[in-house]
């Protein structure tokens, strides 16, 4: 998918000395995985790649590079680039040192559910096409396999590029079962049931923040002595003080691009309550994180009229 | 003491309406339940998310949180960008399925008799609920382990 595309164009810019490195997506360890890449020369160039298995948010990396780096090139996907709008937005990032390649987006699909039905796949063995999916010439329904953060998706395509590759941008897939929604039909003692599960499970090895482009504080609140808000030992009660903490942190911020969940080498849908924030926001305060680099944060202003509701 | 259980509610007041609410409770000798731990703080606004968790992990069974009515902050607008967050953090804890601990009211330096009036009703609704569990109890999480349920 655009990888000639990409590394054509990434190409023309490091050898005009434009950019001094492209951040984007090199083959993982395993089949069908991807790992993040500083492409320094036009020959690492042969091993971009660009598929539906790129699922780290790749504005991650963009805060971890050196304040002295120079101009960099990044392959943005949909939430790549709106996570980048927000590190915009925030200043953490400096627009003059960027040069975005936006991407239409086609969604990730889910490595391990595709390989627990069809066994041992390989890149060629997927096709897309449409809303459905050919694996090795049998078409399966896309939304099957897509991450349901991705089935959800709002912005496959970037909402803030300097060039866009491809001409195909993929609308916003309808008719999926929305994990959130279905979540929040279920009964208060249902979901408590639901999430005390899957967060007792939680190792807190963090690398759902580390996977998070907004999580950059260099002192995160779970990992403080003094005030101790939670114990480094896990357990629920001190996993749920860093989830829903995290989660507050990234209310209004959090791009929904379950980079987090997909880091998680437990399973557990942590995506979950990051999102369910972000729709709170688009519901009630109409913003969506990274859309747009005017509006103004959802916290950082109010209306008279903000819903009350819920107080005395 | 083996007496009969009793919510623990730590109670978060703002120094310029709520607190002296309180205050205004307790010179017009208004009864209300013991039940409330007060921290005083500068303003609702102040009032970290994290404090609230916080509380309930060290055992609190409710928090309340109280602060200055709309328009009448004495730093103008702290109430304001206090009721977008608490809205937040109230529909994040709706979400997991834990509402009914966490509290919020306006209360001015007025409002002694409302001020009871809101402890009582707060303390009534968190003894209901019982003895907060979710973030005492201690549950083992590798003994859970393996039992991942999937949304897809």
């Amino acid at each position: 998918m655009y990888e000639t595309e990409i590394r054509h164009l990434s190409g023309e810019l490091l050898e005009s000395g434009d950019v001094e490195g492209i951040v984007g997506y090199a083959p993982g360890p395993l089949p069908l995985s991807a790992q993040p890449f500083l492409f320094r020369t036009s020959s690492e160039l042969q091993n971009l790649i660009f598929n539906s298995f790129c699922g780290m948010n790749l504005a991650r990396y963009l805060v971890a590079l050196p304040k002295s780096a120079g101009r960099v090139a990044i392959v943005a996907k949909g939430c790549d680039a709106r996570a980048i709008t927000v590190l915009l937005k925030e200043r953490q990032v400096e627009r003059e040192k960027l040069f975005i390649i936006g991407v239409p987006c086609l969604g990730m699909l889910d490595r391990k559910r595709l390989s627990a039905r069809f066994g041992e796949l390989r890149e060629g063995d997927i096709e897309f096409r449409g809303e459905k999916l050919i694996v090795r010439g049998e078409p399966v329904a896309l939304l099957e396999f897509l991450d349901w953060t991705c089935a959800r998706c709002r912005y496959p395509r970037p909402p803030l590029f300097d060039v866009l590759v491809g001409e195909g941008t993929r609308e916003p897939l309808t008719g999926g079962t929305d994990g959130l929604l279905r979540l929040w039909e279920l009964s208060a003692e249902k979901r408590w049931e639901f999430f005390s599960l899957e967060l007792s499970r939680c190792i807190r090895c963090y690398a759902c923040r580390n996977a998070c482009p907004m999580c950059y504080c260099r002192e995160c609140f779970v990992e403080l002595q003094r005030p101790l808000f939670a114990h480094p030992a896990p357990s629920l009660k001190d996993n749920l003080v860093f989830h829903l903490g995290r989660a507050m942190h990234l209310g209004g911020r959090c791009v929904e691009c379950g980079a987090c969940e997909r880091a998680c080498p437990l399973g557990i849908p942590v995506a979950l309550l990051t999102c369910a924030l972000s729709e709170v926001v688009r519901e009630h305060f109409a913003f969506e994180a990274g859309v747009s680099l005017e509006a103004e944060p959802p916290l950082l202003v109010y209306r008279e009229d903000d819903p009350d509701a819920f107080i005395r | 003491m083996n007496g009969e259980w009793e919510p623990k509610i730590v109670a978060f007041l703002c120094y310029w309406c709520s607190y002296a609410g309180a205050d205004l409770a307790g010179v017009s000798r208004i009864q209300y339940p013991p039940n409330i731990r007060v921290i005083r703080v500068p303003c609702s606004g102040s009032v970290n998310p994290l404090y609230i968790l916080k509380a309930l992990r060290e055992g609190a069974d409710g928090v309340l949180v109280s602060g200055c009515h709309p328009g009448d902050c004495h730093y103008l607008s702290g109430n304001y960008f206090a009721r977008r967050k608490f809205f937040l953090l109230h529909e994040l804890l709706r979400f997991l399925g834990l509402e009914g601990r966490v509290h919020f009211s306006w209360v001015s330096a007025s409002e002694g008799g409302r001020f009871a009036q809101v402890v009582q009703e707060v303390t009534e609704a968190v003894r209901r609920l019982g003895p907060q569990k979710a973030f005492s109890e201690e549950i083992d999480t590798y003994v859970r382990d393996g039992n991942s349920s999937s949304i897809g």
